[in-house]
């Protein structure tokens, strides 16, 4: 990130940079259950998001500058969605794709469901549905660019460095053994 | 096995099953029956383990192919584990069924890993889900399918879900439709009922509505003032003139509404009761003017009686109006009054 997080830029330059940065969302797509089913549909020729600038199939977590996750979240699953989003480069967004991502849907009395990807990730935009059709994640896209379009780089970084990660607090670092 | 293709006519029936394993087994075998085209073995469970290995190598039964295994929740009873078998020589399925040792607390069952290594995973699947310990089984820990650290057994009856218990299940838990005091709600889907989520008829209809109804009314009085001979033509005047509320039989309207119809079907049958209402006064009209008009005859002779006519009912009708509008204002003037009262 370098200089973008720490100087606010001018708001002519902030603009073209933000209108660049909106329309060439790399996408990885989280994939757990039928939602995922939609997503693909958005993907294809009928519905087409790429024509909105976002690229499904990242080649991986690194690659990628949007998740989508679409489905089942299992207690099970949860740490990989965790270290899959830790993984991606800020500055990174979190689409929550379907209900059963938003909070547990229909499973929310499960006893391996989780109640939610927020509980695990921070979400930018949740899109409702059981599945949503494709045109929903479409204008889920459309809400999350008009974010970008208007956000300040150095106040969404500052945002999150006011939820430090704290290294050696979970585990012992490396170092100490 | 020598023989990999199906044989239905090498397969033992399950009668004969059923004598080759009692002879074999001898009292381990606790029972047998025949449900949905499935034999099932039942056998205690010091013989779970010989049961499988006499299926697998016993030339005439050749159940070479692990199918599923999985557990039962008894109740009192303890627990029950069900393998399924199948023989690809023969085509032939069965179930082994035995009853766990241990009750509730500690069920524990032979494990048949070393007899089918399918065995394995289904196991360790239903170790986790009901807690059954399967001796001689190569590790049942980790947990497979929930989180490590999960307490209890997800599938035992007695196992509390804790968001039920925060939150009990909000509606019926069956699929009929139940109310208060449990009796089951019958509803017979009528057409208009059930309009979409979208309420997407209604929008369009009135669009529909918006467009169209001005045109048609323009039409129907050009036709009016070009041909006021026509009996058709009178009668299109007649509908297309009066306002959309005195359209309506408003008795038939109400007690529809009262019913529990949707506003749609209501309107639409008053608006039927009206109209049969229109054609019972104009017959009663005919009649008075001796004999039916519209012969399809000449025009001129019919053509000053229809005119008269069409005159009648429409002096007929703002009479009609006159009345009704007289008859709510009183109606409006007696709410207030009653309300001023009870204000007062």
């Amino acid at each position: 990130m370098g200089v973008m997080d720490q100087v606010e830029l001018p708001k002519p330059i902030r603009y073209v940079f933000n209108w660049g940065r909106k329309y060439s969302l790399w996408c990885f797509n989280f994939g757990l259950a039928c939602c995922a089913i939609e997503f693909i549909a958005a993907s294809t020729s009928r519905h087409d998001f790429i024509r909105h600038g976002v690229i499904p199939f990242a080649h991986g977590p690194r690659q990628a500058d949007l998740l989508v996750v679409s489905g089942t979240l299992t207690d099970k699953m949860a740490p990989s969605v965790k270290r899959l989003y830790e993984e991606m480069p800020e500055p990174k967004y979190v689409i929550s794709f379907g209900s059963c991502a938003n909070c547990g849907g229909p499973y929310w009395d499960s006893y391996s469901v989780t109640k939610g990807v927020d509980q695990v990730i921070p979400v930018d935009v949740y899109v409702p549905g059981c599945p949503p059709r494709p045109e929903a994640l479409l204008d889920g896209i459309i809400a999350l660019q008009g974010m970008i379009q208007n956000e300040s780089l150095k106040e969404r970084i500052a945002g999150r460095r006011l939820d430090p990660i704290t290294l050696g607090a979970d585990a012992p670092l490396a170092l100490e053994n | 096995m020598a023989q990999v293709l199906a044989r239905q006519d090498r397969a033992l029936s399950p009668e004969e099953t059923e004598a080759l394993l009692r002879d074999r087994l001898g009292d381990q075998v606790v029972g047998t029956t025949v449900e949905y085209a499935t034999f099932t073995l039942e056998v205690a469970s010091a013989g779970w383990h010989a049961a499988a290995q006499l299926c697998r190598d016993e030339p005439l039964l050749a159940y070479d192919m692990f199918d599923c295994l999985l557990g039962v929740d008894a109740r009192e009873e303890g627990f029950d584990v069900v393998a399924v078998l199948y023989s690809t020589s023969t085509g032939n399925r069965i179930c082994l069924r035995t009853r766990c040792e241990g009750g509730r607390e500690a069920p524990t069952c032979p494990s048949i890993t070393d007899v089918y290594r399918g065995a394995d995973w289904m196991e360790r699947e239903t170790y986790d889900m009901f807690g059954i310990e399967f001796e001689g089984h190569p590790g049942l820990e980790p947990r497979l399918l929930t989180v490590e650290n999960f307490e209890g057994w997800p599938l035992r009856k007695d196992f509390h879900l804790a968001s039920r218990v925060a939150k009990p299940w909000p509606g019926v838990k069956e699929p009929a439709e139940l109310d208060e005091e449990g009796n089951v709600i019958e509803r017979v889907p009528e057409v208009g009922d059930a309009p979409g989520p979208y309420d997407l008829d209604k929008a369009m209809a009135e669009q529909a509505r918006a467009v169209n109804a001005p045109a048609v009314e323009e039409g129907a009085q050009d036709e009016a003032e070009q041909d006021t001979g026509s009996e058709a033509a009178a009668e299109a005047t007649d509908a297309e003139e009066s306002p959309p509320e005195t359209e309506l039989d408003q008795e038939t309207y109400e007690r529809l509404l009262a019913e529990g119809k949707s506003e749609r079907i209501a309107r639409s049958k008053a608006k039927a009761a009206y109209i049969k209402q229109q054609r019972a006064q104009a017959a009663g009209g005919d009649a008075a003017d001796d004999g039916p008009s519209a012969t399809g005859g000449d025009a001129a002779e019919d053509g000053p009686s229809a005119a008269e006519k069409a005159e009648a009912r429409r002096k007929e009708q703002a009479e009609a109006r006159r009345r009704k509008a007289e008859e709510r204002a009183a109606e409006a003037e007696d709410q207030g009054a009653g309300d001023e009262e009870e204000g007062a």
